[in-house]
């Protein structure tokens, strides 16, 4: 029962305060159950309401409506048990590789003994291909590197949720696979619950079990869940030989078309709706004053 | 070649990048861009000093002022010398009083011996000059007696002149008759001669000035002559006042002085005969003792030089300043994390940051007072004097306010890049905290002070430009010993030597401000994660 609804999100909503009228709501009624294990991505047009989303279960934007419950517990701020990872690295820049994951670590084993913590952080920098940059201090790692340390943070806590907030928007193509790789594997063997927000239709299916698509801002919602039937561990290659793959691709893309119709036909909509505003001279205003 | 690289890294967190093409050039590297690099920021910037150096020494001279002519740089560093030798000269008879047995005849010997070769030659000295003065003198006579007869001469013409004029101008006025224009040519002729007698005084004032201005003219044997006795008689002062620190002043014989009086006493007590000698010759005995104890503790009375008293500005700064960082930290990180505080705190700051050092200091001076009615038992003077280095530099009321000035002016940098530096945190970083639910403690000590950490040593950085700045005004006005003291000393003095080593003050209060600066951006650099280059 509870593996099912793991992560039960139910009639979300973030509204964003207008003082010339009623409250903005960015999303409205977003719904979403998952697995217990699974990975799911979120995929929508870029200001849809993707990260708003991912940043409400992180706890760090308050919700305005509905709730998040992760495993049977409703959330309220930030915490460990839903480690994030960022768009930018974020990593600490006074710190080392090693020290910016310890210092997660620190915090969730505090009655763990200084060797289990060591090769905790240890554990976790060699999984995302580290061993050898321990000492490294962020200036001194690229892009991709530091990205790395960052999902190293990430795992050390050994989350109930992994939230990854389109943490390859920033890197280049070639690293981006790599990474994407780096944590499929990690997925494959800790089997996290993890909610990746993404653009990119390709890393959508190749990354997750199901892709959870959302309507256009503003009251962004689910619109579409599509079941991606892959077995895993997933090969990139076998993957994009199949037909599937490609029908899935289409499912996606003309999703994400619709959306845009939709929404130009709201705005062709509301451009008509609008009274047009009578001009008057100056005169003529003083002329009524009078 | 790791060690050229660690050479040149620890130039650049020096902030001494200039430097860098020395090093790569010592290394042979593109000898050719390293040669242009060095001409550029090496050789340009030091014909700069050079041409300020040759502007003062031509313009300082040409202006003369009550306490001589402005220093020339070669004055100056003759000062700078003079200043330097006293110091040397004081530390060396401080040693002698303290010498005993072999050592103090040594030094005696080489003493007397010092004396016995400068004798002669200050005798001759003085001989030479006394020639050269009385050479000079009758050369100037020679030169000057004729212009003085001239001169003589002029005045008594202009006064025979004047007086016939005079004459003859009673002369008309008696027989003016009453005719209009008769009388107005009388005013002119009046007008006219009191413009001819002015004319005429004023040439003699040039003339005698001329003749001055040659007594005046400064001759340069005799300069060199007197310089070259008063230096020897100098020496030779110093050289006798050393013998008597070794001799009739020192320490060892008038221990041994007195324990040979206390000896004797011993023994006339011991055979006292009558009970009123005992009891009188015991209390001598008693007295001896508290004499002989007196005399161990006592020290040579070195005064103020003026290493000495740079030093101890060097220790009031560091004592302000750290009074200013334990003050201006804590509040500025307050600031920065609660916005409540800082507009709490906002009126405060902004309205002691621009009072002056001058306004800070009586009132300083006075509430320090309070604490300490009686300087001579004092807890709070006696635990300052306590602390190792800083004891030995004689803390002292005027010290204290001295430094409590310096941290009341210069907290504000420190705070107020501290607050800025706490509130500009990255958001990414306070978000790792609050997903990794760090407490305040360890969210302050882990992200909040490491991130503001840069900032904060900038801060520092000026803080302790402006506390060496404050000092040296807060000195002069409290009177406690240091550069500013020293200054004030030289300009009551009022000599033209005294005048040179107010200059002195300048380069060595500019070259010490330049080395804390120094120091400050060394820490700054070592500080700074991203490794961001500060302004020089």
């Amino acid at each position: 029962m509870r593996k099912d609804r793991y992560v039960e999100i139910y009639n979300l909503v973030k509204a964003y305060p207008n003082p010339f009228g009623d409250d903005v709501k960015v999303v409205d009624g977003f719904d979403l159950k998952v697995r217990q294990g699974e990975v799911i991505s979120v995929i929508g047009h870029s200001g849809c309401g993707k990260s708003t989303v991912l940043t409400m279960i992180a706890g760090l934007n308050p919700i305005s409506g509905g709730g998040i419950v992760v495993d049977g517990h409703e959330i309220d701020g930030p915490g460990p048990d839903r480690a994030v990872v960022f768009q930018s690295p974020c990593l600490l820049p006074w710190l080392n590789a090693y020290q910016n994951v310890m210092l997660g670590v620190e915090r969730v084993y505090p009655h763990a003994s200084k060797q289990q913590r060591r090769e905790i952080v240890e554990y976790s920098l060699s999984v995302v291909g580290l061993a050898a940059a321990m000492k490294k201090y962020p200036r001194e790692m690229s892009g991709g590197m530091q990205q790395r340390v960052g999902i190293a943070r990430a795992i050390a806590l050994k989350p109930k949720m992994l939230l990854l907030d389109e943490p390859f928007g920033r890197l280049d193509s070639l690293t981006r696979m790599e990474l994407q790789d780096v944590i499929l594997e990690i997925l494959d063997h800790e089997h996290i619950t993890t909610m990746l927000i993404t653009h990119d239709v390709d890393e959508a299916i190749f990354m997750s079990d199901r892709v959870c698509m959302m309507t256009n801002g503003p009251g962004a919602k689910v619109g579409r869940v599509l079941d991606i039937e892959f077995e895993r561990p997933r090969d990139r290659a076998e993957l994009l030989e199949t037909d599937q793959f490609y029908r899935y691709r289409q499912a996606l893309l003309s999703f994400l078309d619709e959306c845009e119709l939709e929404k130009d036909r709201l705005k062709s909509q509301k451009a008509q709706q609008a009274p047009k505003k009578e001009k008057t001279t100056v005169r003529e205003r003083i002329a009524a004053i009078f | 070649m790791a060690f050229k690289y660690k050479l040149l890294k620890a130039i650049d967190v020096a902030g001494l990048q200039v430097f860098d093409p020395v090093v790569r050039l010592c290394y042979g590297e593109e000898p050719k861009l390293q040669l242009r690099r060095i001409g550029l920021f090496i050789v340009i910037p030091l014909l700069t000093l050079a041409a300020f150096v040759a502007l003062w020494a031509y313009v300082g001279p040409r202006h003369k002022t009550k306490a001589g002519e402005v220093p020339s740089p070669a004055v100056v560093l003759q000062a700078g010398q003079d200043t330097w030798r006293f110091d040397a000269w004081e530390d060396t008879k401080a040693a002698d009083y303290k010498r005993a047995g072999q050592d103090r005849e040594q030094a005696l010997a080489a003493v007397n011996a010092r004396i016995e070769e400068l004798e002669p030659q200050a005798e001759q000295a003085a001989a030479q000059l006394a020639e050269v003065e009385d050479a000079y003198r009758t050369q100037l006579m020679e030169q000057v007696k004729p212009l003085y007869d001239e001169y003589r001469q002029m005045r008594v013409d202009f006064r025979d002149e004047s007086q016939r004029r005079e004459a003859e101008l009673e002369d008309r006025a008696a027989h003016l008759s009453g005719s209009v224009a008769e009388r107005e040519a009388f005013l002119d002729a009046l007008r006219e001669h009191r413009q001819w007698e002015e004319g005429e005084k004023a040439e003699l004032a040039a003339f005698k000035d001329q003749i001055g201005e040659i007594e005046d003219a400064k001759a340069p044997e005799l300069e060199a002559a007197r310089a070259q006795s008063n230096d020897l008689g100098q020496e030779l002062q110093y050289l006798r006042k050393r013998r008597d620190q070794l001799t009739s002043d020192n320490l060892s014989l008038k221990l041994a002085d007195a324990e040979q009086r206390l000896e004797q006493r011993e023994q006339a007590f011991l055979q006292a005969s009558s009970g009123e000698e005992a009891l009188s010759l015991a209390n001598q005995i008693l007295a001896e003792e508290a004499a002989m104890e007196r005399i161990e503790t006592s020290t040579y009375a070195k005064p103020w030089t003026l290493p000495d008293q740079i030093m101890r500005s060097i220790l009031c700064v560091f004592t302000g300043f750290v009074l200013a960082s334990i003050i201006a930290i804590p509040i500025g990180i307050l600031c920065g994390l609660n916005r409540v505080f800082m507009a709490a705190m906002t009126p405060l700051i902004s309205l002691f940051k621009p009072v002056s050092p001058i306004v800070w200091l009586p009132i300083v001076f006075i509430i320090v007072g309070g604490f300490i009615p009686e300087p001579s038992d004092s807890a709070l003077l006696d635990f300052f004097n306590a602390i190792p280095v800083l004891g030995a530099y004689d803390v002292n009321p005027a010290f204290l306010s001295s430094a409590i000035t310096v941290a009341l002016c210069s907290l504000w940098p420190t705070l107020v890049n501290t607050a800025l530096g706490v509130a500009a945190i990255d958001k990414d970083h306070i978000n790792v905290a609050r997903v990794l639910r760090l407490g305040f403690w360890s969210r302050l000590v882990k992200i909040v002070v490491p991130s503001a950490l840069p900032l904060i040593f900038a801060g520092l950085r000026i803080s302790l430009g402006v506390g060496w700045m404050v000092l040296i005004a807060a000195e002069l006005l409290s009177s406690s010993e240091g550069i500013g003291k020293f200054v004030w000393d030289m300009f009551n003095n009022g000599s033209s030597q005294t005048f040179a080593q107010m200059f002195v003050v300048v380069f060595v209060v500019g070259l010490i401000g330049l080395l804390l600066d120094r120091i400050m951006i060394v820490f700054q650099r070592l500080v700074s994660f991203d490794g961001a280059p500060t302004a020089l």
